[in-house]
C-alpha cells in the first residue's frame, strides 16, 4: 500500500518542488522532532567512509548520489532510480561507458550549486580517503588501480570526464560491470562539495543535498539534524521532502533501556535489535507499533577449506546435513523473524531458489525438510575426520552464544570434539577472516549492500576476496573454485538479467555442492516505533525512512 | 620534605608509565585487536588496508607507536578515537567528568547522611531489634550487586509502574546537565544516587556502629559520662567524632575510585555518559585511544589522590616526614 502511494507521488522534476506551505507531499503532517536512540554512535560523519548500517540509514536522507535506491517499500525500493542525475543511463560500449547528465538547480545545504566538478572530485575523493568500497565497487573505473596504489595523487584520468556546459559526466570502465549502476547508487558514491577535505572529516559535517542537514554531533551523546534550507524536492521517490522538522539521535542506552524508552514514548524509534526477553511483551502489548520487515541478510557457518577437518569436502557436507536450521531459527526469535536457508543466497534472489542438496527426505520442490544426522555421521566417518578437534568461534552476544552452543552440540553429535570460543563482538569479525588465527569454523551473519546475489556469492566466496594473513579477507572459507568464479565473473559483467539469473543459479549450485559454508537462515527485521509515529515507511536497504515518517 | 615529595612524584610517574605500557602491550598482544580492518571497513581492499595502516602509523614499530600515543595524549592532547574518528579523547573524558562527579557527589551525600544515622542509631540501641534490623538491612544492601539494583529500579520506575503516580515523574534514562535544568538534573540522577549509595550505606553504617561500640568503653567516654553529660551528647560529641576517623579514611578512598570511573556499572545501567560509561564503551569497542585515556584518567586520579593523602600525612605527622614510619 505504502509503495503504491509512494509511486503515486513520483512527480517530474519540474513540478516536484511545488508544495503548499506547511505541507509535505500534500500532507499537513509537517513539523515536530523525531527522536531516535542507539546504544552508541555510528562513528565518523564522512559519508564516503562510514560503512555502519546506523549511518547508512541516516545518510540516505542527507546525501545524494547520481543515482539512488528509491525511498519506497518492497522490492520497488531495490531498483536504481535517477537522483542527482536526470535519468538512469543506458550502457554504452558493451557496458564500459556510462553517461550521466547532472540535474539542474540542486544546491548543497550551504547554498552552493552542485556542479560536475563536485561529481568528479567526489569520485576522486573515494580513493583519496580510502573508502572501504573503493576497490570492490569502483575498482573497474579506468585509473582506479593507480588511485588505489597512490591515493594522494588520484585523478582517475581516463576514467571520468566532465563537461560543465552539457552537465555530462562520463565514466569509462576497464571492464564491463553489470552492477555499476547499483554501485553508483550506493551511499559511498554520494556527491560532496569539491572542496571537501581529502581526509576523514570525523566529527565535522559535510554540506548535504537531502532534506536535512547536520547541526551538531557529539558521538558520545547525540546528533541533531534540522531542515536543509536549500532543499527543493526534485524527485519524491529518490529524495522526498521530510515530514519532521528536526531529528534528534541520542546515544547511550542499551537495548533493554531503549525498548522501555520507546514503550514509554520517550523516543520514537530504536536502532538495536529488540532483546529476545522482551519479544513476548512487545507482541502482547505493543503489536500495533511493531513492524516485521524483510532483510537481505543471513546467518551462516563459514568453514575453512584450507584447514582440517574442513579441508575435506565430505566433512563440510556433513555439517550441512547435520545443522538443524529450524531449531536455530527458534533460537534467533522464531519463525516470524527467520526462515531456514539452504543456499548461499536468500530466497528472493536468483540462486536462492535452487534445490536444497542437504535435507532429510528430499522432495521435488527442493525445500529443506530437516537435518539428516545419520547421513552426516556417515560422511564424517567416510571423510576420516571423526574425532578431530574443532574450535567454533562466535561473538560474545547472547544470541550468538545461544546459537553457537547449539551448533557445538550438533558438531559433537556427528563425531567431533568441539570447543566454542566467544570473542568480543568488535574483534570477532576481523579475527575469523585472518588465516593467521587458524580458524576452523565460525558463526556469523552478513548483510547485503544492494539487492544482488553477488553480495553473497561473490563477496563471500569469490577468489579475489581471499587475502591470506589479512584481517580483511571476507572469503573466510578461503574458497576458490575456478568454474564457479568464471560463472560469477560472467554474471557480474552481463546486463542481460535473464542470463545473469541463470549464471548465478549455476554458481550457487556449484558452491553448495562444494559446501564451503553452511547457510543457516535468512532473517527478518523487527522494527518498533512509538505510538506517535505515523506513515511508517520501510525501505529494503536502509530500513525505516526517517524523512517519510511523521510524528503526531 | 622536598626529597620525599619528589620521590613520591617519581613513584607516581613510574606507576603511570607502567600502567600505560601494560594497557598498550595487552591491546596489541590480543589477537584480532589490530584496529586497521575495523577502521578500513568491511571487505576493504589490501591497498585501502595499507593506506589506513600507514595513515594511523600502525606500520611503525610498537615503541614508536607507544611514544606517539603518549605524546598525543599528554603533550599535544589531540589523540583521537579509532571508532569515532575525529573525536579527541582527552576533551571527551573531561566532558564526561562532570556527569560522574554529579553522580558520585549526590550518592556520597546520601550514603554519608544515611549511614551515619543508621550506624549511630544502631550503636545507641545496641542489642535491640532496631539495631538488629538496621544491621540486617545494611547486610542486604552490601549483598545486592549495584547493576541488579539499578536494573530493578529501572524495571519498576521506567517499565512496570512508570504510568503510576509513584514513578510518573521519572524522566527517560540519561543525563540532564545542571546548567540546563537543575530540577531535571535532580530527577535524572536521584534513582542512580540511591542505587549507588545502597552498597556504601550498608558498609559504612556497619563500620561506624562497630567503631562506636569499640570507643564506648574508652576512658574518655567514661569521663564524659562521669561529668554528667547526657547519653546523646556523649554519643554524638565524643563517640561519633572519634569514630568518624575510620569512616573518613574509607570515604576518601571510595570517593576517589568512584570519581575515577568506579561507578561504571551505575552509569551504564542508568545511561549516564560519565567516565565509567566511556570506559565501558571503549572496552566494548576495543578503542585503544579511549581505553588509554580513561585508564590514565582513572590512574592519575587515584595515584594523585593517594599522593595528596600521603603529603597531608607528611605535614600532619612528623614521623612520616622523617622517614621513620
Amino acid at each position: 500500500m505504502c509503495a503504491i502511494l509512494a509511486l503515486g507521488l513520483v512527480v517530474s522534476s519540474g513540478r516536484a518542488g511545488a508544495q503548499a506551505p506547511g505541507e509535505t507531499l500534500g500532507s499537513p503532517h509537517r513539523g515536530g522532532t523525531l527522536r531516535l536512540t542507539a546504544d552508541s554512535s555510528g562513528g565518523t560523519l564522512d559519508p564516503q567512509i562510514n560503512y555502519t548500517s546506523t549511518y547508512l540509514q541516516l545518510f540516505s536522507v542527507l546525501y545524494d548520489g547520481l543515482l539512488t535506491f528509491p525511498k519506497v517499500e518492497g522490492m520497488a525500493g531495490t531498483r536504481v532510480v535517477a537522483d542527482l542525475a536526470d535519468h538512469v543511463p543506458e550502457p554504452e560500449d558493451g557496458g564500459r561507458t556510462w553517461r550521466f547528465t547532472l540535474r539542474q538547480g540542486v544546491r548543497f545545504s550551504d547554498g552552493r550549486p552542485v556542479t560536475t566538478d563536485d561529481v568528479v572530485a567526489s569520485f576522486r575523493r573515494l580513493f583519496k580517503v580510502g573508502a572501504p568500497t573503493a576497490g570492490a565497487f569502483y575498482g573497474a573505473i579506468v585509473g582506479a588501480d593507480a588511485c588505489l596504489a597512490h591515493p594522494a595523487s588520484c585523478t582517475l584520468e581516463g576514467g571520468i570526464e566532465a563537461d560543465p556546459d552539457s552537465r555530462q559526466v562520463i565514466f569509462h570502465l576497464s571492464r564491463p560491470d553489470g552492477e555499476f549502476l547499483q554501485k553508483i547508487a550506493f551511499p559511498h558514491a554520494v556527491i560532496l562539495p569539491a572542496d571537501t577535505p581529502a581526509h576523514d572529516v570525523g566529527n565535522q559535517p559535510v554540506p548535504t543535498t537531502g532534506p536535512y542537514r547536520i547541526v551538531s554531533y557529539d558521538p558520545n551523546r547525540a546528533l541533531t539534524l534540522d531542515r536543509n534550507p536549500a532543499f527543493r524536492m526534485w524527485s519524491a521517490e529518490a529524495q522526498p521532502d521530510g515530514y519532521v522538522d528536526h531529528i534528534l539521535y541520542s546515544f547511550g542506552l542499551d537495548d533493554e533501556a531503549e525498548t522501555t524508552a520507546v514503550e514509554n514514548g520517550h523516543y520514537d524509534w530504536m536502532y538495536e535489535d529488540k532483546p529476545q526477553d522482551r519479544l513476548g511483551e512487545l507482541g502482547a502489548r505493543y503489536a500495533s507499533q511493531l513492524h516485521i520487515q524483510p532483510l537481505f541478510a543471513f546467518w551462516y557457518l563459514p568453514m575453512n577449506t584450507r584447514r582440517a577437518p574442513f579441508d575435506n569436502v565430505l566433512a563440510r557436507r556433513a555439517v550441512n546435513y547435520a545443522i538443524d536450521r529450524r531449531a536455530l531459527t527458534m533460537l534467533y526469535g522464531g519463525p516470524a523473524l527467520a526462515t531456514p536457508l539452504c543456499s548461499m543466497v536468500p530466497p528472493v534472489f536468483p540462486g536462492g531458489d535452487i534445490a536444497c542438496p542437504y535435507t532429510r527426505d528430499p522432495t521435488p520442490d527442493g525445500r529443506w525438510h530437516g537435518p539428516d544426522l545419520e547421513r552426516a555421521r556417515a560422511l564424517v566417518r567416510q571423510s576420516g575426520t571423526a574425532g578431530q578437534h574443532v574450535t567454533l568461534i562466535v561473538a560474545n552476544r547472547s544470541i550468538d552464544i545461544g546459537m553457537g552452543t547449539y551448533v557445538r552440540n550438533t558438531l559433537e553429535s556427528i563425531g567431533y570434539h568441539v570447543d566454542m570460543k566467544p570473542l568480543n563482538i568488535a574483534i570477532q569479525f576481523p579475527y575469523i577472516q585472518n588465516t593467521n588465527n587458524h580458524v576452523q569454523i565460525a558463526l556469523t551473519d552478513w548483510f547485503a549492500d544492494y539487492a544482488s546475489p553477488s553480495n553473497f556469492l561473490d563477496d563471500l566466496l569469490g577468489c579475489e576476496n581471499f587475502h591470506p594473513g589479512s584481517d580483511s579477507s571476507i572469503n573466510m572459507a578461503g574458497y576458490c573454485n575456478q568454474t564457479a568464479q568464471d560463472l560469477m565473473i560472467r554474471a557480474l559483467a552481463t546486463t542481460d538479467t535473464v542470463a545473469q539469473a541463470d549464471l548465478w543459479r549455476q554458481a550457487a549450485r556449484i558452491v553448495m555442492d562444494d559446501a564451503p559454508t553452511a547457510p543457516i537462515m535468512s532473517m527478518r527485521y523487527l522494527d518498533f516505533v512509538s505510538a506517535r509515529v505515523g506513515n511508517y515507511v520501510y525501505t529494503m536497504l536502509y530500513h525505516l525512512c526517517f524523512s517519510r515518517v511523521w510524528v503526531q | 620534605m622536598l626529597m620525599t615529595i619528589l620521590r613520591r612524584l617519581g613513584q607516581t610517574l613510574f606507576v603511570l608509565t607502567g600502567i600505560s605500557v601494560l594497557v598498550f602491550g595487552v591491546f596489541f598482544a590480543t589477537p584480532g585487536a589490530d584496529p586497521t580492518a575495523r577502521i578500513a571497513g568491511r571487505n576493504a581492499s589490501p591497498q585501502t588496508m595499507a593506506q589506513v595502516r600507514h595513515e594511523y602509523g600502525f606500520d611503525r614499530p610498537l615503541p614508536v607507536q607507544y611514544a606517539t600515543m603518549m605524546k598525543k595524549l599528554f603533550v599535544t592532547r589531540d589523540l583521537t578515537s579509532y571508532v569515532d574518528r575525529g573525536e579527541k579523547v582527552v576533551p571527551e573524558v573531561f566532558k564526561a567528568a562532570p556527569v560522574t562527579l554529579s553522580l558520585v557527589t549526590g550518592a556520597a551525600i546520601i550514603w554519608v547522611v544515611v549511614s551515619i544515622t543508621m550506624g549511630t542509631l544502631a550503636a545507641a540501641l545496641r542489642g535491640s531489634w532496631v539495631d538488629r534490623g538496621l544491621m540486617m538491612l545494611g547486610l542486604i544492601g552490601i549483598s545486592m550487586p549495584v547493576f541488579w539494583v539499578g536494573q530493578v529500579a529501572n524495571l519498576l520506575s521506567q517499565s512496570r509502574y512508570h504510568d503510576t503516580i509513584v514513578f510518573r515523574w521519572v524522566p527517560a534514562l540519561g543525563y540532564v546537565p545542571f546548567t540546563e535544568s537543575p530540577w531535571g538534573w535532580f530527577k535524572a540522577l536521584v534513582l542512580a544516587w540511591i542505587t549507588l549509595a545502597i552498597l556504601f550505606i550498608g558498609l559504612y553504617s556497619r563500620v561506624l556502629r562497630a567503631d562506636l561500640i569499640a570507643v564506648s568503653g574508652e576512658d574518655f567516654m567514661r569521663t564524659a559520662r562521669a561529668k554528667g553529660l547526657s547519653p546523646t551528647r556523649v554519643l554524638l560529641r565524643h563517640g561519633l567524632r572519634t569514630s568518624l576517623v575510620t569512616f573518613v579514611s574509607l570515604f576518601g578512598m571510595d570517593f576517589a575510585q568512584l570519581v575515577g570511573g568506579g561507578a561504571l556499572l551505575t552509569e551504564v545501567v542508568f545511561g549516564l555518559q560519565g567516565v565509567g560509561r566511556l570506559t565501558y564503551q571503549a572496552l566494548t569497542n576495543l578503542d585503544l585511544p579511549l581505553i588509554m585515556a580513561t585508564v590514565m584518567y582513572s590512574a592519575v586520579f587515584v595515584v594523585i589522590a593517594n599522593a595528596l593523602v600521603d603529603m597531608v600525612y607528611i605535614v600532619l605527622d612528623p614521623r612520616v616526614r622523617d622517614g621513620r614510619a
